[in-house]
């Protein structure tokens, strides 16, 4: 019954000009998803649904924005990734490390030396065998010398740990680290760090790019630059991670993953029965999103959408006058105004909510405060004002000029910008702000050591493994330039390294919780927003799901249509 | 009108001529396009090694030194120009920084649906005019002056606005047309009406003035006298008159046609150079705007010459001169 009442649904929604439609098909799919729900109670709806019910259809995703590359660093190419290949391992959304290529692994006493044990049977989609080898290939190249092979993610995290992965056994693969690094694991399970095949990758960085070669549920078919990437079932697919909905190939024919930068279009895409779902909706979209679709929503971990503050050189190398431009400004209402709820305030500045060491409430303190911004700035010898109400020391005005660009920062997100930019006039600060277009802002305008006060950047990641990479400070002449505030601080990074090397969860956590704790009271980094991943998903598409436990990629392998295509 | 025969050599020397000042326009974007690569701020191995890492900031001095040496950054500026030209003579426009291919391949895969819009927008801006000049120019009612006044208003108003407008209107509320029309007839419809409105105000307004002017020769007075209907004598006489005035318009129309098409396409989110180009300003991938700019410039020097031979089959007293 429960299978009948779904495909009347998907017989209604062909029909795109009735203008019943919506409500029919929301009274039916209330009424198609109670009964589901109570045969699901029963036990029976898995026996209803089985795989071939499940099979077919194209799922046809609106995406806005096309990487340069089907792989890579940018969060953009990870998306793509997941839908191709295979990790070593997955993180579940509660946090632990579970199997996907490999079966199992130990790691030594001295917890330098881990052997994982790989999946059998395994190929790669150009019938390469993944095996211990291959993987070591893998590895060895993001960490090695050849830019084509570099993994602008992992190696970050793993240069300064990492020895070498070697194939001891055709499915048992050793990783040597020079010092211990417990959050190994969690970079092996985000998406930038799939498995490729290494006979593909002997290809060189151009072929790559545009068809990569991998193991997972989906093979790269074509991409028509400026338009799609057409990816298509692999019918061999059996390597699976254990937290998926199910194993083998997957449910539906393939995914059209089309690029459709302009959000009414994407939105309109999906309103209009052109898209079965749609990434990133527009602010403006928002409630009426969550009242006629399913919307999947993940506040990525890592570092969130930050004001980072320079603290090399003055004003803000005084950690008076970082707290006084804290509290200059209602930044709560000024994101809240400006993002219509579609995107939360973060008070938290160094560590994003969905990470398992972030302490909420973190950064409150710094509530919109004139008044104690002005104490804190008159103590930090900010005493003189010019004609303007700004304040001087020495002569010299206190100017803050934030750097932000669209690359980072969503269109909505200049409007709390600039409410910010007022309110903090009112304390005396001269905040001028430097939009920067995407292309100037990568090759480094407003970004040099004298361009900017502010700059405004996000980094993913699960957790606060993230910390080595925008906290370690410059060492042997060599810069860290992750580290937008300049700020160095041995102590915490001895904090960090500390808890890189603590193998007890409840030690590692207060550890980064500590570094945590440290960054916020030194207002470094100042809370502004998050960064999200969200998913608006046509009540016909069943199954879709964000892998939270890494960085919310949208796993299109076990969706299937309610209706088959 | 009496045909005018041209010696041979006369024209020989006029297409002389149009080609080595087609060659000249090519060469002059193709130093421009070069000088602006070189002169843009911003280290490009920096921009590559970013794009490609999400990431910014400094890039360290190895990786640097690496992308340098694999595109002959590192080489003197005289000696990459040389290669440059030298390239394009060959049919080579270089290699995209961030798709790490031809720039050739990719132009050519993006170019023939850019092509189908501005000449599918050329055609129709030509029929738009032509259709409101011959039944407004020349009468004075109300049809006259609110057509006359339409024409302003589209020759005013900014395509991207009005391409926003008939989308959300005709897709998303009224679902006539398909918001992802892709490279399908039904797809093009929009985009080149959107494309089209503009210049129809532009073409209407010359030849409708043209057109007025025109009416008021004795030849028409004469046609009409020999009981040839009004209709007749505008279509057949009056036109072919007043059209030179658009005709001349239409050689800058190409150029203004492949520009907007650029915009109209990122809004409807229509395969072409559009999408290609703006994601390559926004990455600057100077190569693909380089190319982009250059087949531009060839297509406008082809245009030009098509226009010129269009004036002496609409009007054979013109010469090859």
């Amino acid at each position: 019954m429960s299978v009948i009442a779904r495909t009347s649904i998907g017989r209604l929604a062909i029909q795109p000009n009735n203008r019943k439609w919506h409500k029919a098909t929301a009274i039916l799919f209330a009424v198609s998803s109670l009964s589901q729900i109570a045969i699901m109670t029963s036990g029976c709806a898995q026996d209803a649904l089985d795989g071939s019910l499940k099979r077919g259809g194209v799922i046809r995703y609106g995406h806005f924005q096309e990487p340069p590359c089907l792989f890579g660093g940018w969060v953009q190419q990870w998306y793509l990734q997941r839908q191709y290949s295979d990790n070593l391992v997955a993180r579940s959304e509660d946090g632990k490390i579970v199997p996907w290529l490999a079966t199992s692994w130990t790691v030594s006493g001295d917890k330098k030396v881990y052997t994982f044990e790989i999946k059998p049977d395994v190929k790669f989609t150009d019938g390469t065998p993944l095996d211990a080898r291959a993987v070591a290939e893998n590895i060895n190249g993001w960490l090695g010398n050849d830019p084509d092979r570099r993994n602008p993610t992992a190696a970050p995290y793993l240069e300064d740990s990492f020895e070498s992965a070697t194939a001891v056994a055709p499915l048992t693969l050793r990783i040597t680290l020079k010092t211990p690094f417990q959050p190994l694991l969690n970079v092996l399970a985000q998406s930038s760090q799939g498995i490729l095949s290494p006979t593909a990758l002997k290809r060189g960085l151009a072929v790559n790019c545009n068809s990569p070669v991998g193991s997972g549920p989906f093979i790269v078919e074509k991409w028509n630059h400026g338009r799609n990437v057409v990816l298509r079932r692999n019918p061999n697919y059996n390597s699976a991670p254990v937290n998926a909905k199910h194993q083998g190939p997957a449910y539906v024919d393939g995914i059209d993953w089309r690029f459709l930068s302009d959000q009414t279009i994407r939105y309109g895409s999906l309103l209009t029965g052109e898209s079965d779902v749609v990434y990133d909706i527009p602010a403006v979209a928002w409630n009426d999103a969550n009242s006629r679709f399913t919307v999947l929503r993940h506040i990525t971990g890592g570092t969130p959408l930050r004001l980072a503050l320079y603290t090399a050189r003055p004003p803000f190398d005084d950690v008076l006058v970082r707290l006084a431009f804290a509290h200059s400004a209602d930044r709560r209402a000024a994101v809240e105004l400006s993002f219509l709820g579609a995107l939360p305030f973060e008070a938290n500045g160094a560590l994003s909510q969905s990470s398992p060491e972030y302490i909420s409430g973190l950064g409150r303190s710094y509530a919109y405060d004139v008044g104690k911004a002005n104490q804190l700035l008159d103590q930090a010898g900010w005493t003189e004002h010019n004609n303007a109400g700004i304040r001087l020391k020495n002569g010299k005005p206190l100017v803050v000029r934030i750097s932000y660009s669209s690359a980072f920062l969503k269109p909505d997100g200049e409007q709390a910008l600039q409410v910010i930019q007022q309110q903090a006039k009112a304390a005396g600060f001269d905040v001028r702000l430097q939009p920067t277009n995407q292309a100037d802002f990568f090759a480094g305008k407003n970004l040099g050591p004298n361009d900017y006060e502010v700059v405004l950047l996000y980094w993913v990641a699960p957790g606060a493994e993230i910390f080595r990479i925008s906290w370690k400070p410059d060492q042997n002449g060599e810069r860290n330039r992750f580290n937008p505030s300049r700020y160095q601080d041995e102590a915490l990074w001895d904090v960090i390294r500390k808890a890189e090397q603590e193998f007890n969860d409840g030690g590692r956590t207060s550890l980064y919780q500590q570094a945590e704790r440290e960054i916020v009271e030194k207002a470094a980094v100042v809370g502004f927003t998050v960064l999200d991943v969200n998913l608006a998903i046509s009540p016909k598409l069943k199954d879709v799901w964000l892998d939270r436990g890494s960085v919310g990629e949208p796993v299109f392998y076990d969706a299937h249509f309610a209706d088959k295509k | 009108m009496m045909p005018v025969n041209i010696p041979a050599h006369n024209r020989l020397g006029w297409l002389a001529g149009r080609l080595v000042s087609g060659a000249s326009v090519m060469w002059l974007a193709a130093t421009f396009t070069f000088l602006v690569q070189c002169l843009l701020p911003g280290d490009r191995a920096q921009i590559i090694i970013n794009m490609t890492s999400g990431n910014v900031g400094e890039a360290p001095p190895g990786e640097l030194a690496a992308v340098n040496a694999k595109y002959g950054f590192d080489q003197p500026l005289v000696l990459q120009y040389v290669k440059y030209i030298w390239g394009i003579l060959h049919g080579d426009l270089g290699q995209s920084y961030q798709q790490h291919r031809p720039v050739v391949d990719i132009i050519a895969e993006q170019i023939g649906p850019t092509i189908i819009l501005a000449l599918a927008a050329l055609i129709a801006a030509w029929v738009i005019a032509v259709m409101t000049t011959v039944l407004i120019a020349g009468r004075d009612n109300m049809w006259s002056t609110l057509l006359s006044g339409m024409q302003v208003f589209l020759a005013t108003v900014p395509p991207y606005w009005l391409a926003t407008i008939l989308l959300v209107v005709f897709t998303v509320q009224l679902r006539i047309f398909p918001v992802i029309g892709g490279n399908s007839p039904v797809g093009l419809v929009l985009p080149t009406i959107a494309l089209a409105l503009e210049l129809s105000g532009f073409l209407g307004q010359i030849v409708r003035s043209e057109f007025t002017r025109v009416l008021e020769q004795p030849f028409v007075m004469s046609s009409r006298a020999r009981g040839m209907g009004e209709l007749g004598v505008r279509f057949r006489h009056v036109l072919r008159h007043a059209a030179l005035p658009g005709i001349t318009l239409s050689g800058w129309a190409i150029g203004k046609l492949l520009s907007g098409a650029i915009l109209i396409e990122a809004v409807f989110a229509r395969q072409g150079l559009g999408g290609v180009l703006v994601a390559a300003t926004s990455s600057r991938d100077v190569p693909v705007v380089s190319g982009a700019i250059l087949i531009s410039a060839g297509l406008f020097a082809i245009t030009s010459m098509v226009v010129d031979l269009t004036y002496r089959i609409v009007d054979p007293r013109i010469k090859m001169t």
